[in-house]
Order: C-alpha cells, then sequence, then structure tokens
C-alpha cells in the first residue's frame, strides 16, 4: 500500500465510519486495500476480489475468533466454528430455511403478518416504516420460524439488540453486559419451553429441525445457535427493506419499472443489498502468515471482510454509488460467502422482496416520504436507516 | 482426464483439462472463469453455480437431488432441462469431452 494510504488508514475514524464509510472505503480500496485500521482494532479488507478470496478459503480464514464478545453472550455457536462441527449444526438448523419450505410454509405466515401491520396503521395516512413495519415484521416472521410464536415482536427486538449490544460492548460496559446475559436468558427459557412442546411433536420450525436432526445438537446447542439467529435474522431484514422503500421513493423512475413489472422485484432486493449492504463487515482470524493485494498479514491477526466497501468496488460494479435495479452485473458478497453463506437468504429474499414491499406499495397507495421529517441512516458494522416516515392517500 | 469446456453467452471459451475428483464449479473458481459466482462454496445453498450441460453431459452424472432441485427453481436465468449447479458436477474418469454453458447472471 501507498505510504498515504497507510497514513489515511492510521486516521479513519469509526464515528466518521459511522456516518457515511462509502467515500473512506474508496479510498482505502484504492490506497490500501488491506489496511491496519487501529481505531477497528482489525486489517479491513475492502475489495471484492480479496474478500471473495477470504470467504473461498475459511481455512486461512478462520471463524473461531480468539475471545470473541459473541462467545461471552451467545455461548459456542454456528457462526464462531469452523467446519466440520459448523457443519453439523448448519445441517440441523437449515432446513426450514431452504427455499422450497419457506414457499410452502412460511410464504403465507409471513404475508399474514405483513396485512394484520399494514391494517394497524393504514387508515392514519402516515408511518414511520421502521418502528411500525419493518422492525415487527422481521421479528414476527423469525418467532415463527424457529418455533417460537408465541413471543411477541417487541419483547424479540429487544432481546436481539440487546444481545448484538453486547457482542460490540469493546468498552466493557457493566450495564451492556447485563443487558446482553438477561436477554440470552430470555431466550433460553423460550427455547426450553418450545424444546418441551416439540420433543414429542414435531414441527416445521428451526428449534424442531434441530431437536429431530439426524445428528442432533445438544440442547444447550439449541439454545445457543437460536441466539445467534434471533440476533443476526431481524435487523438485517428490517434494513434492506426500509433500505429498497427509500430507494424506491427517492428513484421514481425505477419505482415505476418494478410497478408496472413484478418481475423486477428480484432486482431490487440484489440491488439494495448490494448497495446499502445491511452487515458491512463481518470479522475473521488468520491461520498463518498470508499476503493479500501487497499487504503482509501474520498469521492470527483479526481481519473485516468489509462487504459493504466490495459491493461498491469500482472494478466489479460501474458507477457503483449509484441505485441501479437494471445493473447486468449483481454478484454483490451481501450474504457473505463459504459456508457460513447466510442461512436466512432465501427467508430474507422471500419475506422482504416477494412479500413486504409489493404489499407495502399496493395497500399503501400514493406512498411517498414525509417532507417534514428526514430520513436518517448510519452504522457500518451493521448498516441501514433509523427510520422512515412516510405518508400515503387513505 | 476430463477436458471441460465453460462457454460464455458471448462465446468465449475457457479449456480446462482436470484431475478426476474435482467438480466442475470448483475448478472454474480456481481458474477465474466469470460467472461461476459459488457464493456458498459448494455447500448447495445459494444457486449461483447454476450452468446448462452440453454435449458430453449425456449419462455421465447422477441426476439432481432434491435439495438441488429445489435451488434449480431459483436461477436468476430462467432454469431449463438442461439446468444444473456446478457444484453438484463431480468430474470422474468417465467424463471425457464436457461443454457448459455459464449463464449471463447469478443473482
Ligand atoms: C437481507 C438480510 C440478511 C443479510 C444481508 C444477511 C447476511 C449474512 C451474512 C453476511 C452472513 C455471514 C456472516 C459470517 O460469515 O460471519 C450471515 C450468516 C447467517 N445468517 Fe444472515 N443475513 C440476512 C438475513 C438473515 C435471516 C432472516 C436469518 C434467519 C433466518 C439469518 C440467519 C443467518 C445465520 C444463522 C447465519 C450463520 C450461518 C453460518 O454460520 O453457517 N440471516 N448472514
Ligand atoms: S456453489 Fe452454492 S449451490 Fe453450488
Amino acid at each position: 500500500m501507498t505510504t498515504h494510504g497507510y497514513d489515511f488508514a492510521r486516521d479513519i475514524r469509526l464515528e466518521d465510519l459511522w456516518d457515511d464509510p462509502y467515500p473512506i472505503y474508496r479510498r482505502l480500496r484504492h490506497e490500501a486495500p488491506v489496511a491496519w485500521v487501529p481505531a477497528a482494532g482489525r486489517y479491513l479488507i475492502t475489495k471484492h476480489a480479496d474478500v471473495v478470496f477470504a470467504e473461498q478459503h475459511p481455512e486461512l480464514f478462520s471463524s473461531r475468533e480468539k475471545d470473541s464478545l459473541v462467545l461471552r453472550v451467545m455461548g459456542a455457536n454456528m457462526l464462531r466454528e469452523d467446519d466440520p462441527e459448523h457443519r453439523r449444526l448448519r445441517a440441523a438448523a437449515e432446513p426450514p430455511a431452504r427455499p422450497r419450505r419457506v414457499r410452502g410454509d412460511w410464504s403465507p405466515i409471513f404475508q399474514r403478518t405483513a396485512d394484520e401491520l399494514i391494517d394497524s396503521f393504514a387508515d392514519k395516512g402516515e408511518a414511520d416504516l421502521f418502528a411500525d413495519f419493518a422492525g415487527p415484521f422481521a421479528a414476527a416472521n423469525l418467532a415463527h420460524l424457529l418455533g417460537i410464536p408465541q413471543v411477541p415482536a417487541a419483547d424479540m427486538i429487544r432481546w436481539s439488540q440487546d444481545m448484538m449490544d453486547g457482542n460490540s460492548n469493546y468498552a466493557d460496559i457493566p450495564e451492556v453486559w447485563d443487558r446482553a446475559l438477561a436477554a440470552a436468558g430470555a431466550v433460553e427459557e423460550a427455547v426450553d419451553e418450545a424444546v418441551r412442546r416439540l420433543r414429542d411433536e414435531p414441527d416445521g420450525s428451526v428449534i424442531s429441525s434441530m431437536l429431530h436432526a439426524e445428528d442432533p445438537p445438544t440442547l444447550q446447542q439449541i439454545r445457543n445457535n437460536i441466539k445467534v439467529i434471533i440476533g443476526g435474522g431481524i435487523n438485517e431484514p428490517r434494513d434492506v427493506l426500509t433500505a429498497g422503500v427509500w430507494a424506491l421513493l427517492t428513484h421514481p423512475g425505477q419505482r415505476a419499472d418494478v410497478e408496472a413489472d413484478p418481475a423486477l422485484w428480484r432486482n431490487v432486493f440484489e440491488e439494495t443489498v448490494r448497495w446499502i449492504s445491511p452487515i458491512g463487515m463481518y470479522p475473521r482470524q488468520t491461520t498463518e502468515d498470508l499476503e493479500l493485494s501487497g499487504t503482509r498479514i501474520p498469521a492470527g491477526s483479526r481481519v473485516a471482510l468489509v462487504i459493504g466497501a466490495a459491493n461498491r468496488d469500482e472494478e466489479v460494479f460501474p458507477e457503483p454509488d449509484r441505485f441501479d435495479i437494471h445493473r447486468a452485473q449483481r454478484n454483490h458478497l451481501a450474504f457473505g460467502g463459504g459456508p457460513h453463506f447466510c442461512m436466512g437468504t432465501w427467508v430474507a429474499r422471500h419475506e422482504v422482496g416477494e412479500i413486504a414491499w409489493p404489499t407495502l406499495f399496493r395497500r399503501l397507495p400514493g406512498l411517498e416520504l414525509d417532507p417534514d421529517r428526514a430520513v436518517e441512516t448510519g452504522g457500518w458494522v451493521f448498516r441501514g436507516l433509523l427510520n422512515l416516515p412516510v405518508r400515503w392517500k387513505k | 482426464m476430463p477436458k471441460v469446456t465453460y462457454v460464455q453467452q458471448d462465446g468465449t471459451q475457457t479449456v480446462l483439462d482436470l484431475p478426476a475428483g474435482t467438480t466442475v464449479m470448483r475448478a472454474a473458481v480456481a481458474a477465474g472463469v466469470r460467472g461461476i459466482v459459488a457464493e456458498c462454496g459448494g455447500n448447495l445453498m445459494c444457486a449461483t453455480c447454476h450452468v446448462y450441460t452440453g454435449d458430453g453431459a449425456d449419462g455421465v452424472f447422477p441426476g439432481a437431488t432434491d435439495d438441488e432441485d429445489e435451488l434449480l427453481d431459483c436461477t436468476a436465468e430462467p432454469r431449463r432441462d438442461n439446468s444444473r449447479l456446478s457444484c453438484q458436477l463431480s468430474l470422474t474418469d468417465q467424463v471425457e469431452q464436457l461443454v457448459v454453458h455459464v449463464p449471463g447472471a447469478q443473482t
């Protein structure tokens, strides 16, 4: 990397990444594509080709990060395991999230969730789609998928947020630990209750699938993996949902295109997760000395695969900052890659792209941004809208 | 030694001589063949390693499993009778010359 690039990387501040990481990522890709960033305590890997390389070499880029805070909050789980143990847990949990089951088992439930939420505010003529729709929609759907449908969406959202705050509690704030561990305990109770019910009467849920798998995980492994799925299965679909609505409301031509041709909802989904990737980066630890884009990374280093940067790499996506559902190339990395490729891919694509968006645009005629309230966006590890005030014709 | 020809939509071709034991996907990724994205690395979850099989494919591969079959319904380019996921096409010495066509998009 260039000396300039090195100085630049050393001075990157997390606040600036939070506000708008994309200009920083552009400079990193050009001047220091593999850069030690002290504020993040990691090497940031920002080019598409390098991230793909890391994803394809899990033996060099391990998920078993030492002293991961995730382990402290959630206990050992598939996200922080390598194969073969990872494969065993994943195989037990995955079947309910595969595409045919999503269409058959979950689609009607997702549709009902969408309609009930819209019923609750359709008459008002205005809403904040972040708090009033996207969050509860993702949370209620996930509760069904997991096998804990009686848990209110508000509890799911709180547990998820409290655990995620714990996962990133690098400042070691005691109150954050307390909330995270309390949330983890509440999830364990909900899982235990479901296990009592599902042991003799299996159903199509993830907990049931793990319980009755060919090579079943232990009860503690089931609990831990459900914590991870609650931590990672609410905010991401919520964030792609709001980002996509916002993108369409600010790009009227593309909105008209998709309203005329519903087959384009798929393009809207793929372009939205590329443009504002809900998971902006995920961590790995190197297992041996290696060299990537001319930078030497010692064995045991913490690295960040910055998919939010890779998804705006101009070598792969021309005019990467532009939202364009008609792009020819769409091989974004928003769902990660390799063995840990997102387990919720088909759930998210279906609930957001095929249910939530078409239903919102159909049921809320004349949907537009509220001109009196600004939309805010933030984050880099996770990035998304923080609100989405809209109105429509009653 | 199996010889696999990857044909892009614009007609450009990559020909690889491959050892038995690898898959049509793995070989393409290692050689950087454009258009074989293979996000999930062969774990049958992503459907981004879609190919249309051509000459030399008849009778040399087992049929698609249920897991492959459902993903073939989710490919970015339309599924056809000769659609397969290339991570499931293991090369054996039975395969002599194989042609696969790479679709224009994978996601
Ligand atoms: C648009 C929405 C979503 C995005 C962008 C997304 C993104 C990701 C990414 C990047 C990873 C890889 C993390 C890593 O390798 O360290 C991942 C893993 C995972 N995701 Fe998602 N996700 C989404 C929705 C969901 C949903 C709805 C669920 C719940 C069903 C879910 C469950 C999981 C699980 C369990 C893993 C870990 C898989 C493993 O370790 O094998 N995700 N996701
Ligand atoms: S590589 Fe993912 S299904 Fe073939």
